[in-house]
Parts: C-alpha cells; sequence; structure tokens
C-alpha cells in the first residue's frame, strides 16, 4: 500500500513539468478567457464586469459578427471536400508501390510544411494580386484577368485554392488507410471482372471509411481555426468589403486593434461551441456511414 | 572526469536559478532603456544613428531601439501595454495620443519641464498639440499637414506645369486629372482614387464647413457632405481618370505601392513629412500641392503634430529617459540627423542650421509648409475613442462606393450610423 503511494508521487512527479504547462499555459488562460468573455476589458484598466452583455450584443447587434460567419462557413464549405478529395486522390495515385514513393511522399507533402508559413502567405498575395504571375499567365491565353484578392468576389477562393494544396497530412493518413485495406479483396473483385469505379465505391471507400471520418472532423476543426493566410493576404484587415473576414482574424482584430479583449474572449467561446457542434454533427451521422472491421452486426 | 548525474542536476540547477533572477548586481551600474518607435528604412536608419550619438555622449546609459511598420506598431504597442512592459519612450501619433492618456499609459512631463527636458526654444503651437486637459503628455517631434504629392514631370509633359496648386479647386483638379489622363493616352491617370481615405474626406468636410467629430465626440457630419464626397471620385472614376478601383481599396499601402512612387498616377495624398521618403522612392521630381479647395468654402486642411515622443508609465529610469527626449529636440547633432524625416521640428533654431543643407524634396517640403501657413483651419479637437475603428468603417462603406455595390448616398447614411454607433460602443 504504502509502496504504491511511493509509486504514485513519483510518477506525479515526472508529470509536474507537463502538469504546470498545463495548468499555467492552458487551463489557466481557458479560464481567465472564460472570465473575459463576461467583462469589458480593454487591457490597460480593469476587467469591468457586463455580464451577457457581450453574447447579447454578439448576436443581436453586430453585423460584421454574422459576415464573419456567412465567410468561415463558405470557406469550410468548401476546403475541406475539396482538400479531403484531393488528399484522397494523390493518396491513390501513391498507392501503387512505386520504388521512389519516398520522394514523392516527401513532396506532396512539402506544401503542407510550408502552408502555415507567413512566407507562402506572401507569395500568395503577389500570386494572385492584379499584375501577378497568375494574370501573366492568364494573359499569354489572351484571358484578361480580375484582382483576385482585391476583388470580393474571388478572394476567398484564393485561399481555398491555398487550402486544398496543402492536402499533404490528410493525404498520409489516407495512405496509411489504403495500405490496410487486405489485398484479397480487390484480388476477388478482379476475379469477378469488377470496373475500378465499382472497386472504388464497394472496397475502397467503405475500407477507409474510419479514415475518412477521421480526416473529415480534424479538417472541419482545422478550417474554422484558419487565420495566418487570410491574415496576411488581406493585410491584416479581412477585406477587401469583409470578404476575407474570417472568424479567426475578426477575433484577432477585436483583441489587438480594438482592445475590446472582453469581447473577443466571447467570440472565442462561441468559436469553441461552433466546432464543437460540427464535430457532433459528423459523429452523430458517423454511424450511418463509417464502418468498423471489429464491428459486429 | 566524469560528471556525475547529481552534480549535472546541481549544476544545471543552479545555472536555471540564476536565469530566472530579475538582474545579476554586476550590471547595475548600467542605465538602460528603450525607445520604440513605427518607421520605415530611412527613418529607422536616422533613429539609430541618434541612438548612436546619445549612446556616445552618455557612457552610462545604453538605449534599445525597436521598430516595426506602422500597421503592426499598435497592437504589439497594446500587447505591451497590457503586459506593463511598455518601452521606455514611444511614439506617439495625435489619434491614439488621448486614448493612451486615459488609459492613464502615459506619464505626465510638465515635471521635467526646465528639470531635464529644456523647451524654452520650442514654439508654443506645436506644444499645445501634445497636451491633454491641460497637462503635457506628449512631445511634438514634427509638424505636418495633409498634401497631393503630384509628379512635376508628368505635369510638365501635359503643360500644366503653372496650375497654382496651392490655391487650386476640385473643378480645376478634376481638369488636371483629365488633362494628364489624356497627354499620357491613359497610361498614367490623373489621381489615386481617395474615396477611402478619411484624411482627404475629412478636409472635404472641413470645407464645407462641418466636422467629423463634434466636441463632445459624437459624429456631427450629415450624410450629404460625405455622399457629394463619393460622389465627386465615382465621377472622375466613371471618367477613366483615375487609379484602377483594384487598386484603390486598400488606405494603408506601403509607400512603394501607392500609385505616384508606383508610376499609375500623377497625383497621390500624402501627410507633408512622407515628401521625402517619396521623392526617395521616385526618379521623376515631385512637387507638392494643397488638397484642392471648395470655392468659396472653408480651410479645409489642418497643421498637426506628425508624430509625438512620449513617456510611458512602465519606465523605470525617468531621468535617463528623459535625457534621451532632450537630445532629440536640442542637440544639434541629433537633430541634425534626423533632419525633416519625422516633419518639421519646432525648435527655429533647428530650422535655421538644416536650411543650408536641405535636398531638393526636403526644400519641396518646407516651402509647401510655408506656403500653406495661412490657408490652413484649426487643429480639429481630439478625436474620441473608437475614432480609428470609425476609419476602418469609412474604409469599408468607400470599398462599396468603388465596387459599385452601393450608391454614395446609401453609403453615405449608412455609415454615418455606424460611426455613431461605435463611438457609443467604445463610450
Amino acid at each position: 500500500m504504502k509502496n504504491t503511494k511511493a509509486r504514485n508521487a513519483s510518477g506525479y512527479m515526472f508529470l509536474t513539468p507537463w502538469l504546470i504547462g498545463f495548468f499555467l499555459l492552458a487551463i489557466g488562460p481557458i479560464l481567465v478567457s472564460l472570465y473575459l468573455s463576461f467583462t469589458r476589458y480593454d487591457m490597460v484598466g480593469d476587467p469591468r464586469w457586463t455580464g451577457l452583455d457581450n453574447y447579447i450584443y454578439m448576436f443581436t447587434r453586430d453585423r460584421r459578427f454574422w459576415k464573419t460567419l456567412e465567410v468561415t462557413f463558405h470557406y469550410v464549405v468548401f476546403a475541406v471536400p475539396l482538400r479531403l478529395i484531393m488528399a484522397l486522390g494523390v493518396a491513390m495515385l501513391l498507392d501503387k508501390g512505386l520504388r521512389t514513393i519516398g520522394l514523392y511522399r516527401a513532396i506532396f507533402y512539402l506544401p503542407s510544411l510550408l502552408g502555415a508559413s507567413i512566407a507562402i502567405a506572401i507569395l500568395w498575395r503577389q500570386l494572385f494580386s492584379i499584375d501577378g504571375v497568375v494574370n501573366q499567365v492568364l494573359a499569354v491565353f489572351g484571358i484578361q484577368g480580375v484582382g483576385w484578392i482585391t476583388n470580393p468576389q474571388t478572394s476567398i477562393y484564393t485561399l481555398i485554392v491555398l487550402a486544398i494544396w496543402q492536402f499533404g497530412a490528410p493525404m498520409l493518413i489516407f495512405l496509411a488507410g489504403l495500405r490496410g485495406i487486405p489485398k484479397d479483396l480487390y484480388e476477388a473483385a478482379d476475379i469477378d471482372g469488377t470496373s475500378r469505379l465499382r472497386k472504388f465505391y464497394a472496397i475502397t471507400l467503405p475500407m477507409l471509411a474510419p479514415v475518412v471520418f477521421f480526416n473529415l472532423v480534424l479538417q472541419i476543426i482545422e478550417a474554422f481555426k484558419i487565420f495566418s493566410p487570410a491574415f496576411i493576404i488581406s493585410n491584416g484587415t479581412g477585406g477587401p468589403a469583409d470578404s476575407l473576414l474570417v472568424y479567426t482574424v475578426y477575433l484577432f482584430n477585436e483583441a489587438f486593434k480594438f482592445f475590446r479583449m472582453g469581447y473577443a474572449s466571447a467570440l472565442a467561446w462561441v468559436l469553441l461551441v461552433i466546432i464543437g457542434l460540427f464535430t457532433a454533427i459528423a459523429f452523430a451521422t458517423s454511424k450511418y456511414w463509417v464502418h468498423y472491421e471489429n464491428e459486429r452486426d | 572526469m566524469a560528471v556525475s548525474r547529481r552534480k549535472f542536476l546541481t549544476t544545471t540547477g543552479g545555472l536555471a536559478l540564476a536565469a530566472g533572477l530579475p538582474s545579476m548586481p554586476a550590471f547595475a551600474q548600467d542605465r538602460s532603456i528603450r525607445h520604440f518607435w513605427w518607421g520605415n528604412p530611412e527613418r529607422d536608419k536616422r533613429t539609430f544613428e541618434v541612438i548612436e550619438i546619445f549612446d556616445k555622449n552618455h557612457p552610462g546609459i545604453s538605449v534599445s531601439g525597436e521598430t516595426i511598420g506602422w500597421g503592426d506598431y499598435w497592437t504589439k504597442m497594446a500587447t505591451q501595454t497590457a503586459g506593463r512592459n511598455m518601452a521606455d519612450l514611444v511614439q506617439m501619433d495625435y489619434r491614439f495620443l488621448f486614448e493612451y492618456v486615459r488609459r492613464g499609459a502615459l506619464q505626465e512631463l510638465d515635471p521635467f519641464i526646465g528639470n531635464g527636458l529644456d523647451l524654452s526654444n520650442f514654439d508654443k503651437g506645436p506644444l499645445q498639440g501634445g497636451m491633454v486637459d491641460g497637462k503635457l503628455y506628449a512631445l511634438n517631434i514634427g509638424s505636418n499637414s495633409q498634401v497631393f504629392v503630384y509628379n512635376e514631370a508628368i505635369f510638365e509633359e501635359a503643360g500644366i506645369a503653372d496650375t497654382d496648386v496651392i490655391n487650386w479647386t476640385w473643378d480645376q483638379f478634376a481638369d488636371v486629372c483629365k488633362t494628364i489622363t489624356e497627354a499620357t493616352d491613359g497610361k498614367v491617370k490623373g489621381s489615386d482614387d481617395c474615396s477611402v481615405v478619411l484624411e482627404v474626406c475629412e478636409v472635404w468636410i472641413r470645407q464645407n464647413g462641418s466636422s467629423f467629430f463634434g466636441p463632445d465626440g459624437d459624429v456631427t457630419v450629415t450624410p450629404d457632405i460625405i455622399a457629394d464626397y463619393w460622389q465627386f471620385w465615382h465621377d472622375l472614376r466613371e471618367a477613366g481618370v483615375l487609379r484602377s478601383a483594384d487598386k484603390s481599396l486598400d488606405a494603408n499601402l506601403p509607400m512603394s505601392d501607392v500609385g505616384i512612387v508606383a508610376g499609375d498616377t500623377a497625383i497621390s495624398n500624402f501627410w507633408s513629412n512622407q515628401i521625402v521618403g517619396v521623392q526617395a522612392l521616385m526618379q521623376d521630381p515631385v512637387g507638392a500641392a494643397m488638397v484642392p479647395h471648395k470655392d468659396g468654402g472653408a480651410p479645409g486642411q489642418f497643421i498637426k503634430p506628425s508624430m509625438f515622443m512620449s513617456l510611458t508609465r512602465d519606465s523605470e529610469d525617468p531621468e535617463a529617459a528623459i535625457m534621451y527626449m532632450n537630445d532629440w529636440i536640442n542637440n544639434p547633432e541629433a537633430t541634425k540627423v534626423l533632419g525633416l524625416e519625422r516633419g518639421i521640428p519646432a525648435n527655429p533654431d533647428v530650422r535655421a542650421a538644416l536650411a543650408p543643407d536641405f535636398t531638393p524634396a526636403e526644400k519641396v517640403s518646407v516651402d509647401y509648409f510655408n506656403a500653406i501657413q495661412d490657408k490652413v483651419g484649426p487643429l480639429p479637437p481630439p478625436e474620441p475613442k473608437g475614432a480609428g475603428e470609425v476609419r476602418d468603417a469609412f474604409i469599408r462603406a468607400g470599398t462599396d462606393v468603388v465596387l459599385g455595390y452601393t450608391k454614395p448616398q446609401q453609403a453615405a447614411e449608412v455609415f454615418v450610423d455606424d460611426a455613431q454607433a461605435i463611438i457609443d460602443r467604445a463610450r
């Protein structure tokens, strides 16, 4: 008995660095932000308790809040499925047992490593600007391009294209999933003379469903949190005409440009609820389309 | 010698402990202060040079300079303010001064006047701009005014070099834009589109006898005046004499992307202290024009303190900081390096000492500054809290007009409502 206690104690001792980090850097700030979301706080004076004011203002009077939801949903609805399709497509191309597979994997993964960086976002702004590379290439074919980023109709799609380009992480997971599908299923299908398309729908997709589900949830969460490309491409404003005002950019500007820490904290908590909601929906629908191999019917 | 595990742990632990100590006694005699400013490459170069001069003259004190672009400056400043980690001396802007004073982030300078800070030779007018509630919180380190910078070579080419750009009206301005666009076959447009530039709109508003904010901070301008402003630019845009809409939606463009510097237009709006910087980026010589006048209207422009230096609440060595501040405005070595880059200095001796060495662009700035003295109105009252956000709202509304999403009248009505709502919320 005494021995167990001592062992537990030393266990916690080893955990100390992590525990300190967890309470000081995660739980602590999270709780503080929850408190701040009920206050008015300009970072210099002391927070002033205002009850539910921030939340009421957000849902009843803040027009930009609804605009930012619209922009963010627009982004998520396009970016997540397109990125997953791209990732699955490339993963299937690579799942051929090529000798140079390692090289290709690395090359296709590269954009995801670079994607989060500021440099790529700046490059993106240059590519799609009015006299950028994209328009110069289009001009060769006699097409007069628009200012992709300065035109509110098209600016969000530059972000979506960037998101699709960064398909590396889900691709790797898909690749691992594809490797896990027993070969004999395909062999049996081949003997029956099944078409490629049919093999994809009847074998690959169902066998891969748990992996698709996993990727889907991760990508939804990630997409809602998109920040740096939108921030850089719009010069920190979310413009033109708020067309790049994704949720976190709005939140950032409320916090660090207009010094409304309380309101920004409230926005953060609403984002948490939204992401939680979408994850829950994904989980709720999963029982209709995700089947696990070791499941008993 | 093998290091035992225990020994390793005690030594590293000791080191970690030492690193955690705030300051070692061995460094105690060294005093250090931090100076934080928003800049551009030219300004940074000059400022660091002044820091070197100060370090040389005051061996016991070391100054560390921190610089960042205007866009990120206020974010970093807010973060440092919240973290109680502000630099000793910060560059201040008229627009933000009152917010920071009201938040208690700045220290009063009056106790240092004549006591480390020598203001005996300082113009009284510029000093006023840094006062809040009768107390001095910010020292003027340069004055400026709105200006339309124009490309003299293109004016010459279009045969309009003799335009009286100090007294011109909006109608004449429109004609000039058309002449230039025709003379260059549309390769160079007449002017940038100022629809999203609140600074120019403010001049327009004052010319119409109104003001954007009233003395109590409420929005007093009527939608009609702003609608007229947007309509004016709309008509020029339709006439094809302005920079393309795609490039006219950002009111915070880096200097190199502004129309006149990029070679897209012959006229762009700036603050007068930027003339030197603009010329540094251009081959063609530039001239300085006033924002066009309204025929028979009131004076719209004003002379404003372009930049201030303030002492912050977090300064641990105000005495050293004030020494540095004093050198900035009084030490001939330092003022010579600084020149006119931050605006026109408020010390007549400094101005006289600088005059013989003026570059052409500096001469343009000073001549312009002298020419407009009796054509400007009074400095508007300090802007209320939330004014920065109103500026953002103006850019958004102007964007909608430029892109043709909204008609000027409708956009102006919505904007004025929004602006008042922003002010109310900030109270």
